[in-house]
């Protein structure tokens, strides 16, 4: 849209009076072109799925999911591996992140949704400190399993948090969702998932 | 009972609306004046249909009748009076209601202001403009944002309770508000350029008819958009005001095209060129307020405030397309005939500098906007959707706005057409010594930074140059002739400059630290000490909180507090701040200790200036006020104010450097030429 300004601009910086005996289109022609650029602008819009949706490319789709290991909350080993049989979503997050604190309580909504047996959130902790990480869940809620791992997010290849990627049941990555989730968009990648 | 009321005043406002609109048509069409006078009429009738259902929305929130599932969703017994009230505009479908009131209001303000000119096409186009919006908005009202849906099976006895980001600060009574009626201001200057171009009539008449509105709506926005700052600021926590963030980004996009078009109206005003660009920045300006309404409602973006996905994307995403159709299908039609007869003489004049004025402002509206959607286009490219975050607006629009500061000062001292060298020296040596004074001052005083060190000599130089402008109005005119549009916007500079240096300021030498601390432990940030006093916890009806009692410098006892709402299970902070003129502490708890005598954890943000942003705000929205009042004292019915007798009636000279005025406007067939004065 700002476009406008920028190339209606010819008309009003004639450099030289136009000569008045010949029509110049300047005007219609910065018009349309700026047209075309906001069609393909709303093209654009138009076809964009959702924020909540997004799905990002990564090279470990479709393959075995990486080990994850490392202690949890409480000091016991947490592994990825023994999640296997159920959907696992496995999101790296860290405390001191805004957008993990605004999508938590969508994490707990989707948590809440599924029973365990089916889907379970697995959080790796990026880059915090245990105990920070402990007074997060104790305030904001969340009892699913936390696990700290630091070479998880090389394995996984994740940029910045929060990111997250469902493992199927059978241990495959299926999906890497970047950014913050909705327990509504997360159901529908689940029901799309499972449709497979 | 209220779902059935509500729903029939939007259906009557809706039929209303549409009604005004054709009546209107035909009435061009056919050339009927007493068709006009009738469709100018029934904005009437929309307002009287928006406020019915703005009051039954209150009347259902405040009643708690959660059989409307606006009620249900956004409001709960426990919520207090002052959040319930603002609930209204707590969530989409009531923030269009909203939207649909303030809009009404403007077009009855319209057709009072224009009620003996009904006749007129111009007036009449606008109205068809109008109410086409208006149309649009109580459309929505009808279908995918019906604030008065019922709750489907049994009603529940008590609600959820407004999102606890905004039950959380008195400011969220007023930002929104505020904000759309900056917003929804916009429509006023825009449906009179949609008028200029279907009738043809370019000339300067129907902007000076809207000058004021665009004053207005342009005041409006600006506090609003502080608001909005403050109320991050005061809220979200995190110590900052400004992020960026997607909706930040859609208010501030209309307010660029908007000041760009404040600018620039000078010149055409004053030389008559330049009316198809400034037609063109106003229906920019009205699509971005649409196309930001888009980004942040559709959930296509992830950001802070887009707190609900909501079905609306696509019908708000055709009435862009379609507002933007109509504006590049009307330019494309006229522009060329429309064309000024001028042309500019020197770029080293004051309508050189509004141009170069309009290019920054365009650039730096592209630079934001590019930044906003970067990550769908970059996802329709490539399929991956790439965020820009903060480090790319900082990079990209420091170089803007630095430029703009120094053309802030610049231009007030260029006069019309020509400048001269000497000429210039002599307006700009005092101004020039005060910036190099501040910044020498900066740099002894320990000051590092270039951008930063930058901006406040930039800065000092805008602002002197400003002040130099009122003190020489001042003693030409005496006190009284400071208000005014000149005076006024050099206040407005002012204000800016205020809000530049503060924003560069807090934004550089800010310190942050995090501190796990024990019943009586002190910690020290950037010369200030903080000592953690204890914590307890208050059971409010509408949620429990835990208040920290933390004592800054020695002094005064702070209580930064951590919320608990029913309805959610992350907990709101409630930061808390030592504001002095020269920087705040701003306390966050963070973690609230789990057992007593266990550590809590606390972070202290110290930045200077943040409470100059805020009175930079209001120092601009009063200056906006200064430029815009005159014209109300200076009818020609009062022959002191009025020297120059009706013609002159505009506002007072920019300052008069010139020793002769030209009043170079070619009113084109204006029906009645621009008698300017009051409302």
């Amino acid at each position: 849209m700002t476009a406008t300004p920028l190339t209606t601009e010819s008309p009003m910086t004639p450099a030289a009076p136009a000569p008045s005996e010949r029509p110049r289109h300047t005007a219609r022609w910065a018009a349309l072109a700026v047209g075309a650029v906001i069609a393909l602008l709303v093209g654009v819009l138009a076809t964009r799925p959702p924020a909540s949706d997004v799905v990002a490319p990564s090279p470990i789709l479709g393959q075995p999911a990486p080990e994850i290991e490392g202690p949890g909350l409480d000091g016991t080993t947490v592994r990825l591996s023994d999640l296997r049989g159920r959907w696992v979503l496995v999101n790296f997050f860290a405390t001191w992140c805004i957008p993990c604190v605004r999508e938590h309580p969508e994490l707990v909504r989707f948590s809440e949704r599924h029973p365990a047996e089916e889907a379970v959130v697995l959080a790796v902790v990026y880059d915090d400190q245990p105990s920070d990480v402990a007074k997060f869940f104790a305030v904001r809620g969340g009892s699913w399993p936390v696990v700290d791992d630091a070479g998880a997010k090389v394995d996984f290849g994740v940029r910045g948090v929060p990111e997250s990627f469902l493992v199927g049941p059978d241990g495959i990555v299926r999906t890497r969702l970047v950014g913050g989730v909705t327990a509504e968009g997360l159901d529908r990648l689940l029901r799309k998932a499972e449709g497979r | 009972m209220n779902a059935l009321l509500g729903q029939s005043a939007v259906l009557f406002g809706f039929l209303a609306a549409v009604s005004g609109a054709t009546t209107t048509v035909a009435g061009l069409v056919r050339r009927r004046p007493t068709l006009l006078r009738r469709g100018l009429a029934h904005v009437w009738v929309v307002l009287g249909a928006a406020v019915v259902a703005a009051v039954v929305m209150e009347r259902a929130l405040l009643t708690h009748d959660f059989s409307l599932k606006y009620v249900a969703d956004n409001h709960s017994r426990a919520t207090p009076l002052l959040y319930t009230i603002a609930s209204l505009w707590g969530a989409l479908e009531g923030s269009i209601l909203l939207w649909a009131l303030i809009l009404a209001g403007y077009l009855a303000l319209m057709a009072r202001r224009f009620r003996t000119r009904a006749d007129d096409p111009l007036v009449g186009w606008a109205t068809v403009t109008g109410l086409a919006v208006a149309t649009f908005f109580f459309g929505l009202m009808l279908g995918p944002a019906n604030p008065f849906r019922e709750v489907v099976g049994k009603v529940a006895a008590d609600g959820a309770g407004p999102n606890p980001l905004l039950q959380n600060h008195p400011l969220m009574a007023f930002h929104p508000p505020v904000l759309y009626m900056g917003y929804v201001g916009f429509t006023i200057p825009f449906a009179f350029a949609i008028a200029a171009l279907a009738t043809g009539r370019l000339g300067e008449g129907w902007l000076v008819e809207t000058r004021r509105w665009t004053l207005i709506a342009w005041a409006l926005l600006t506090a609003g958009i502080i608001l909005g700052a403050w109320w991050s600021y005061e809220v979200l926590g995190w110590g900052g005001y400004w992020a960026w963030d997607p909706v930040e980004n859609a208010s501030f996009l209309p307010w660029l095209t908007g000041t760009a078009f404040l600018h620039s109206v000078m010149v055409q005003e004053r030389r008559g060129i330049l009316r198809v660009w400034n037609l063109s920045l106003l229906i920019a300006t009205f699509s971005l307020t649409i196309l930001g309404t888009f980004l942040t409602r559709s959930g296509v973006l992830d950001s802070v405030h887009a707190f609900t996905e909501s079905p609306i994307g696509p019908a708000i995403l055709g009435f862009f397309s379609v507002v933007v159709a109509v504006g590049v299908g009307l330019i494309a039609w006229r522009g060329d005939r429309l064309r000024s007869p001028g042309a500019i003489d020197s770029p080293l004049s004051r309508e050189g500098a509004f141009m170069a004025n309009n290019l920054l402002f365009g650039a730096f509206a592209f630079v934001v906007l590019l930044g906003t959607v970067f990550p769908l286009l970059a996802e329709a490219l490539n399929g991956e959707r790439i965020t820009v975050g903060r480090p790319y607006f900082d990079r990209m629009v420091t170089p803007v706005a630095l430029t703009l500061l120094f053309l802030m000062a610049v231009a007030p001292a260029l006069p019309w057409r020509k400048a001269s060298g000497e000429l210039l020296r002599t307006r700009l040596q005092w101004p020039a010594w005060t910036a190099t004074a501040v910044v020498v001052a900066c740099v002894a005083s320990g000051l590092r930074g270039l951008g930063t060190l930058l901006a406040f000599g930039l800065g000092a130089f805008a602002a002197a140059a400003a002040v130099r402008q009122l003190v020489l109005s001042a003693r030409r005119n005496g006190w009284r002739g400071l208000m005014g549009r000149a005076n006024g916007g050099m206040v407005v500079h002012i204000g800016v400059v205020v809000v530049a240096v503060a924003f560069a300021a807090s934004s550089s030498y800010g310190h942050r630290g995090e501190f796990r601390l024990k019943k009586g432990e002190s910690a020290t940030l950037a010369g200030h000490t903080v000592t953690y006093l204890g914590s307890r916890t208050v059971q409010h009806p509408n949620k429990r909180t835990v208040v920290a009692d933390v004592r800054v410098d020695g002094g005064q006892v702070y209580r930064p507090a951590l919320n608990l709402f029913p309805n959610a299970t992350q907990a709101i902070g409630t930061p808390s701040v030592r504001t002095t003129p020269s920087g705040d502490v701003y306390l966050t708890l963070i973690a609230t200790p789990r057992t007593d005598g266990a550590p809590a954890v606390l972070a202290v943000i110290v930045q200077p200036l943040v409470m100059w942003l805020w009175l930079g705000g209001a120092i601009m929205v009063f200056g906006t006020f200064m430029a815009v009042v005159p014209g109300r004292r200076r009818r020609p019915t009062e022959p002191a104010s009025a020297p120059g007798g009706a013609r002159q009636a505009a506002p007072p000279p920019e300052v008069g450097h010139e020793p002769v005025r030209v009043p170079v406007r070619d009113v084109v067939g204006a029906a009645r030429p621009a008698e300017a004065s009051g409302t």
